[in-house]
């Protein structure tokens, strides 16, 4: 036995050691429009021989970008930080806190699955320092503190969670030539919009492509279409009583953002396919309609993150461009946005961790990502500049001038329903189901909780 | 005579139903190995079947702006080309608009209103002839059918084996089953001759229990187990000092929940050989170990064999104890957590899922090829011989 243990254990540490090989640092220190300042007062800091796991749900090239956010970290403690991505994050987290061998930090896609961990107290609190604090620096500072405000087992309210990489989801992308090709141009209202889809029916063409398909996932971008209708037709507190349930799912005024989705997405005339391919389409595949030639689709509602998924020789604002989702005109509501995003917290606390946690709010730790590309942020302090490209400088754009941002309702429900019956819910409606119907037995499902 | 016709009639529907399982089964893995080492930009436009065919693909390229011109003979020209060099792609039908993709066929000449012609070739590249200067800042758009000649490539594999992760995964995963097959194996051929060539108290309720062990579902287990190591190992009294969640976990998980079934199957193997050689073996003075290692043990090869390759697949194919008991992060994840992550990350490139899956499903097929043999053997041998 002693032989096969001393032998895990040199594998173990022979993975360790590949996962924590130097990196050589990405941006050189002192150059570029980074803050460079913040990392003073971390180099006084000496954290040699300590190690923080992190992991999260940030794989292939976000993987490498945070690590080698990290790396600057790293090279001013001494510590070593171990981050490690997954696909199945959710499971692992779960897994690790309840069997008692948590990492010390993780990165949560969805605050609901944080606010069930903090209910069984395996997160560790931050403090109402740390509330101000993004209070302070965050644009729309009160709606980040509270989205990272939970209760724990004995019902204290407490702060956990910092958002670190915000998505913004209220896109439309299309592809420019094709508008040119056929006179369309960007709409700035969503009469106009609707308009314009009408325009390319009429042109004998399609207008939309949407794709339910992801995995196990599948449903959510209907979700995300719900929630940019709901904010386009109703005032912002009908949507946060709406994500509490103060306002039940079959709400007259939720049952209107379904139907006004069913107008684009159950209408043969307006997607790409008809609203059979709508539940059956991959999210990933859906652009490509966008692409083929001649083009399947002129429009397609996605957050920033979909031109992952793009064919590999398409550009970003060039051959391919993207406009907010627009409000109504008639309405006044102003530019709401839909977002989304990742939020940091502790799992199990040591010197270290505190400091990682310090260093990754600071403006630089924004900046060296926003650098590397696919990374939007709503810190104040960070400097706009360090966007690697216009096309995230638009984006970032957007998500500080918006007149109201939300974050998203799915993401914010009880697992059961966000992640569950809503979901499941939009594939049933494009499936032809009624809206009242889906509606109905969301809600059901929800006081079944 | 009518005996004979009958055989052949029901031979014949055996052969047929036994073809058309072998085609079943075949059928997925040969347009997986196809698909896995063509083109990327020929998977996502055709499927395995016609990859020995050209694939058509339609596609627009803008031309030269008028900065590109360059005047030859009085006359002024663009020049330019669709394709990159040596790509073997060629030129089926173009036109001006999406629409109408077949408007020319290549050669033709388009004359344009202003008298400037516009010549695609076959082989891609393009001429606009103009006789006055052209003055355009943005190229026109021209659509055109292109024929991709069908090419197989190893980079898909390359890539998967390196930039993908799959490789260091496959090490992960021999890493994980060798152990995870070998232990149980050992362990159970010990148990199993006990429990059915010695004689000891409650012999019959250890096999029972072990028995009832088997229908206990691993899913319940999963969490308990995985805290009962982690605390043994970091807070018990004289902690033993493994990490959470190492290869030690692993193994010693995967021999747990696969012990009821390798005891219950060695010991209706052991307990069926003859009582005579044990007899005689006793009387020449053999100690129990002796007669294990030297006569129970060497007939017991068939049933061993089947086990492992039982064992083994079970391993190999297994995602959740791994990742229970493994966890994430590059020296960690197994090759059926790889793929999946890949299912995540890479979900849209066929090329990659495909290469991906036929790595992990080599070693199940030359196991199985190999030790076929011992496979069907051994199965008959635990549940025939039941004793």
């Amino acid at each position: 036995m002693i032989k096969k243990r001393t032998l895990a254990v040199a594998i173990t540490s022979a993975a360790l050691a590949t996962g924590a090989m130097a990196q050589d640092l990405h941006f050189p220190i002192g150059e570029g429009p980074f803050s460079w300042d913040w990392l003073e007062e971390f180099e006084n800091l000496d954290l040699s021989g300590q190690t923080v796991t992190i992991t999260g749900p940030w794989l292939g090239g976000e993987q490498d970008s945070i690590r080698r956010v990290l790396a600057y970290f790293e090279d001013a403690t001494g510590a070593n930080v171990d981050y490690s991505g997954s696909d199945s994050f959710e499971q692992q987290i779960q897994v690790d806190t309840q069997a008692g061998s948590p990492p010390n930090m993780a990165i949560f896609p969805q605050p609901g699955l944080a606010e069930d961990l903090a209910r069984q107290d395996l997160l560790v609190p931050l403090g109402s320092d740390a509330a101000d604090w993004v209070r302070e620096n965050f644009s729309d500072g009160d709606g980040w503190a509270d989205l990272g405000t939970f209760e724990n087992s004995s019902g204290e309210e407490d702060f956990y969670g910092v958002m670190y990489r915000v998505d913004l989801k209220s896109l439309v992308w299309y592809v420019p030539d094709n508008f040119e090709d056929y006179g369309y141009e960007v709409p700035t209202s969503m009469e106009e919009m609707i308009a314009l889809s009408d325009q390319m029916v009429a042109d004998g063409e399609t207008p939309w492509t949407i794709g339910l398909g992801s995995g196990a996932a599948t449903g959510w971008p209907g979700t995300d279409w719900i929630e940019d209708l709901m904010l386009r037709l109703h005032e912002p507190e009908v949507y946060d009583g709406w994500v509490t349930n103060d306002i039940p799912f079959n709400d007259p005024r939720v049952i209107e953002a379904i139907e006004l989705f069913g107008e684009f997405a159950r209408n043969p005339d307006y997607v790409a396919g008809g609203p059979q391919a709508v539940a059956t389409t991959d999210f990933r595949d859906a652009p490509q309609a966008l692409f083929d030639i001649p083009p399947r689709a002129f429009m397609h509602r996605q957050a920033n993150f979909i031109p992952a998924f793009f064919p590999d020789d398409v550009v970003v604002g060039e051959d391919v461009d993207f406009f907010y989702m627009p409000s109504y005109d008639g309405k006044d509501l102003g530019d709401p946005v839909l977002s989304a995003g990742t939020m940091m917290a502790i799992t199990r606390d040591s010197n270290a961790t505190r400091a990682l946690m310090q260093f990754l709010q600071t403006p630089l730790a924004h900046e060296l990502w926003m650098a590397q590309g696919e990374f939007l942020t709503v810190h104040l302090g960070a400097n706009t500049e360090a966007y690697a490209s216009d096309v995230l400088r638009r984006q970032g754009e957007i998500l500080l001038g918006a007149d109201t941002v939300r974050f998203d309702a799915s993401d914010m429900m009880p697992a059961a329903i966000g992640a569950g019956t809503f979901w499941t819910g939009m594939v049933d409606f494009v499936g032809g189901a009624s809206a009242q119907e889906i509606a109905d037995d969301i809600q059901r499902s929800w006081d079944d909780l | 005579m009518i005996n004979a016709q009958r055989f052949s009639v029901s031979s014949g529907i055996k052969h047929l139903i036994v073809l058309a399982f072998v085609v079943l089964w075949t059928l997925p893995t040969a347009g997986l190995l196809v698909s896995s080492v063509r083109d990327a930009d020929q998977l996502i436009v055709s499927g395995w079947w016609t990859a020995l065919v050209a694939t058509e693909r339609n596609a627009a390229h803008r031309t030269g702006t008028a900065d590109s011109q360059v005047e030859v003979d009085n006359q002024f020209r663009i020049d330019g080309e669709f394709f990159r060099e040596d790509s073997g792609r060629t030129v089926v039908s173009w036109g001006t608009g999406g629409r109408n993709l077949d408007e020319f066929q290549a050669g033709d000449t388009w004359v344009q209103d202003d008298g400037s012609r516009l010549t695609v070739n076959e082989d891609g590249s393009y001429v606009w002839l103009s006789e006055q200067p052209f003055e355009h800042a943005r190229g026109i758009r021209l659509f055109y059918i292109a024929a991709i000649p069908p090419r197989f490539t190893m980079a898909n594999y390359e890539r998967v084996l390196a930039a993908e992760g799959i490789g260091r995964a496959f090490v992960n995963s021999v890493t994980v089953t060798l152990p995870a097959t070998f232990i149980p194996i050992l362990i159970a051929a010990f148990a199993a001759y006990a429990l059915s060539w010695m004689n000891f108290w409650g012999r019959s309720f250890f096999l029972a229990a072990i028995v009832g062990l088997l229908v206990v579902p691993l899913q319940m287990a999963l969490i308990p187990v995985l805290s009962t190591y982690n605390w043994l190992g970091q807070t018990w009294v004289g902690s033993l000092g493994w990490e959470p969640r190492s290869y030690l976990g692993v193994w010693l998980a995967h021999t747990g929940f696969g012990l009821p079934l390798a005891v219950y199957l060695l010991r209706n193997y052991m307990a069926g050989l003859p009582r005579e050689i044990m007899e005689s073996a006793r009387m020449d003075g053999a100690t129990h170990f002796k007669i294990f290692i030297t006569i129970v043990l060497p007939l017991s090869v068939p049933a061993l064999a089947s086990f492992a390759i039982f064992q083994f697949l079970w391993v190999w194919n297994d995602l959740l104890v791994a990742i229970v008991f493994l966890g994430q992060g590059e020296g960690r994840t197994v090759l059926t957590a790889q793929l999946r992550e890949l299912l995540g990350s890479r979900g849209d490139n066929w090329e990659i899922l495909t290469s991906g899956a036929f790595v992990t499903m080599i070693v199940p097929l030359l196991v199985f090829i190999s030790m076929q043999r011992y496979f069907v053997r051994g199965m008959l041998a635990g549940s025939v011989k039941g004793g």
